[in-house]
């Protein structure tokens, strides 16, 4: 089996972020990590790879040249080989330009099943797996809490408005997956070495046949106009001491005409 | 293209979820400054049905697509319905909402007509004819303001009580819209389990896989649509520590949320997690009981409008960003405050 897993690279949570005078991200290379989310895609593209014999985990990114370096951090957890797509051109894509990059890379790369994060932990779109399933004319098991493939069929677990739903849909397939799914295994001191030597190729637009006029800030159907740090004016009125707490809270409710 | 204003409805179980009648009351304020026609498209089981409160929410028309086949598919079918009723109408905005369903439709929708999305918007404003949008970034620490660029149709994506409800009172036409045919590759939902007893609070049992699965009181809203909000972190001790705040969420009616440390520890299931990666939350009120208030716990409910804290360490983050503190120990404060409530409701 085939197994692709997109992985985006994030500034890392506690890294200090800030926007450029044209409202890019800053993005400072020693920050870059794998989206945690992606984390669990990857350990699920690395278990499936476990339990069907002859299968392959390519880990499929889209991002600066210096983002080897996170496909290698990726690869340090297991798989076969990276590869990265980028492009000067393709600075400030929205997800919709992403989705067709990355879906253009898929085609030329080949895959029986493609598992993505549900979200990236810089702004939350979540919306990258869907648009990419869309332009490939396949379906997409989102959300998925477990996944089995069986031949030529893959069926997932997902939490519905009540209960669960079982999913199933035919090879090949998309997939999103939750954290509920599995554990991400930590890279061992020889999977990190072995890392640095595994193959990772890097295409650019024209490998992809691209028009780079339609992806980056040149084609983005949003743009940011400005940005500001949010000031929450909260009351903040400390009460010291459980006596008299409860009844505080009691008052503050009905004041506030929750109670 | 039209002026026109949609909403897209979502109907989890053949029932209205609020955020459509949030954003169906959005979709009504901006048709009017816009001067075009505030509609609703609503698919699946209780879609006719559903045109009631969508009306009453200021639409003047819902687009409404019954057919089995929107029950038996992830997706699919609802993108095949609302991409062909974008190409017809135009319209100019359509409005979804924040949820997996409202990503997964829109997303593909977005990609298959080459429109314009944004997600995550908490305020919209109109400045001329340019649609401006107020998105969080960085955790909430900051927000961008964004607008569209270039031609055709926009999906402007809500977060979860973004909006008000606003019930005007009108009514709306129903137009029926036939039902796409069954997509040849599909996602097809093959099984439901884990629904027995749902009607009760707590644990319902373990999915084939050993996860949890936890049900909120049917009669309790969702975490995401709660009005009131009450948490429980580290600070609990240990699972029993949410018997506590399952009593006091009883007494106030509200739902339970937690922090990641305590879902982490096992305490509770994942589905109840708020924050960056959990769920966002935006309830009138919430209730943080042995929370530290770490940034990422942060991200998920600090566009609460009122919160309260609970914590016995007074140098605890979250009272820097609480509307009451209590430095005080829940495990005594808490039971005193659900016997007060409960008190106070006459219950
Ligand atoms: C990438 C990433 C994503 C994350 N996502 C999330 C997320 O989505 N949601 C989230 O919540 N966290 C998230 N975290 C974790 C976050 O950083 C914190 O570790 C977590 O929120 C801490 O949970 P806590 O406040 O319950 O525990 P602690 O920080 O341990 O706080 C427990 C608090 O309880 C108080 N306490 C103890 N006993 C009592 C008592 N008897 N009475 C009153 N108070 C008491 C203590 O004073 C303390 O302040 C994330 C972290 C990372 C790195
Ligand atoms: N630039 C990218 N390169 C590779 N995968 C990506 C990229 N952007 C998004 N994805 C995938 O899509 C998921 C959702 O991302 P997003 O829609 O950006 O929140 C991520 O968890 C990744 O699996």
């Amino acid at each position: 089996m085939n197994i692709v897993v997109c992985m985006k690279e994030t500034p890392s949570t506690t890294a200090e972020k800030s926007f450029s005078p044209d409202m890019r991200l800053e993005r400072r290379k020693e920050d870059a990590i794998p989206n945690p989310f992606d984390e669990y895609a990857i350990e699920e593209g690395l278990r499936q790879q476990e339990k069907h014999a002859g299968s392959t985990v390519t880990i499929l990114c889209m991002g600066p040249a210096t983002a080897t370096d996170t496909v290698r951090k990726a690869l340090a957890m297991g798989g076969d080989r990276g590869v990265l797509v980028s492009d000067d051109a393709l600075a400030g894509s929205d997800a919709i330009s992403t989705a067709h990059v990355l879906a253009a890379a898929l085609k030329k790369i080949g895959f029986d099943l493609v598992i993505f994060g549900n979200a990236a932990a810089d702004a939350y779109g979540g919306i990258v797996p869907s648009a990419t399933a869309e332009l490939l004319g396949a379906p997409l098991l989102s959300y998925a809490s477990k996944l089995d493939v069986d031949g030529s069929t893959a069926t997932i677990e997902r939490q519905a408005d009540i209960g669960y739903n079982t999913v199933a849909a035919p090879m090949p397939t998309l997939v999103s997956v939750v954290k509920a799914i599995n554990e991400p295994r930590y890279p061992s001191m020889k999977g990190i070495m072995a890392s640095k030597k595994k193959p990772l190729d890097t295409f650019a637009l024209a490998d992809l046949g691209i028009d780079p006029a339609t992806v980056g800030a040149a084609g983005a159907r949003e743009k940011a106009l400005s940005a500001e740090k949010v000031s929450t004016q909260r009351k903040g009125e400390i009460f010291i001491g459980n006596e008299g707490a409860a009844d505080r809270v009691v008052a503050f409710l009905v004041e506030q005409k929750v109670l | 293209m039209s002026n026109d204003v949609w909403a897209l409805a979502e109907i989890p179980s053949g029932k209205l979820a609020n955020i459509s009648l949030q954003l169906a009351s959005k979709a009504a304020e901006l048709a009017k400054a816009l001067g075009g026609e505030p509609a609703a498209v609503a698919m699946g089981a209780g879609a006719r049905d559903a045109a009631q409160d969508l009306g009453a929410c200021g639409v003047s028309k819902v687009y409404a697509s019954e057919g089995a086949v929107y029950g038996e598919y992830l997706a699919q079918p609802y993108v095949a319905t609302l991409a062909a009723l974008i190409q017809q109408h135009q319209p100019k905005l359509v409005l979804w909402g924040g949820t997996n369903f409202g990503r997964d439709v829109a997303a593909r929708v977005a990609a298959r007509l080459g429109l314009g999305i944004e997600y995550n918007v908490n305020e919209v404003a109109l400045d001329g004819d340019q649609i401006v949008m107020s998105v969080p970034a960085f955790g909430g620490a900051q927000t961008v303001k964004m607008a569209f660029q270039g031609e055709g149709t926009k999906l402007l994506g809500a977060r979860q009580n973004a909006f008000p409800t606003v019930r005007t009172g009108g009514s709306a036409t129903v137009e029926d819209v036939a039902a796409p045919t069954a997509p040849a590759n599909g996602a097809k939902i093959t099984g439901t389990f884990g629904t027995e007893g749902a009607q009760e609070a707590g644990h319902l049992g373990k999915a084939s896989d050993g996860h949890d699965i936890w049900m909120p009181a049917a009669s309790r809203a969702k975490l995401e649509e709660a009005q009131i909000v009450v948490s429980g972190g580290r600070g609990l001790g240990g699972p029993q520590g949410f018997a506590q705040i399952e009593d006091l969420a009883a007494a106030l009616g509200a739902s339970v949320g937690a922090s990641r440390a305590a879902v982490d520890a096992g305490w509770i299931p994942y589905g109840h997690q708020v924050g960056q990666t959990g769920k966002t939350v935006k309830p009138t009120v919430y209730i943080a009981c042995g929370i530290s208030g770490a940034v990422q716990h942060k991200a998920g409910m600090g566009t609460s409008s009122l919160v309260i804290a609970i914590n016995k360490d007074k140098d605890a983050p979250i009272f820097g960003f609480c509307d009451l503190g209590i430095v005080g120990d829940l495990n005594v404060v808490v039971p005193q405050l659900t016997a007060a409530v409960k008190q106070r409701k006459g219950q």
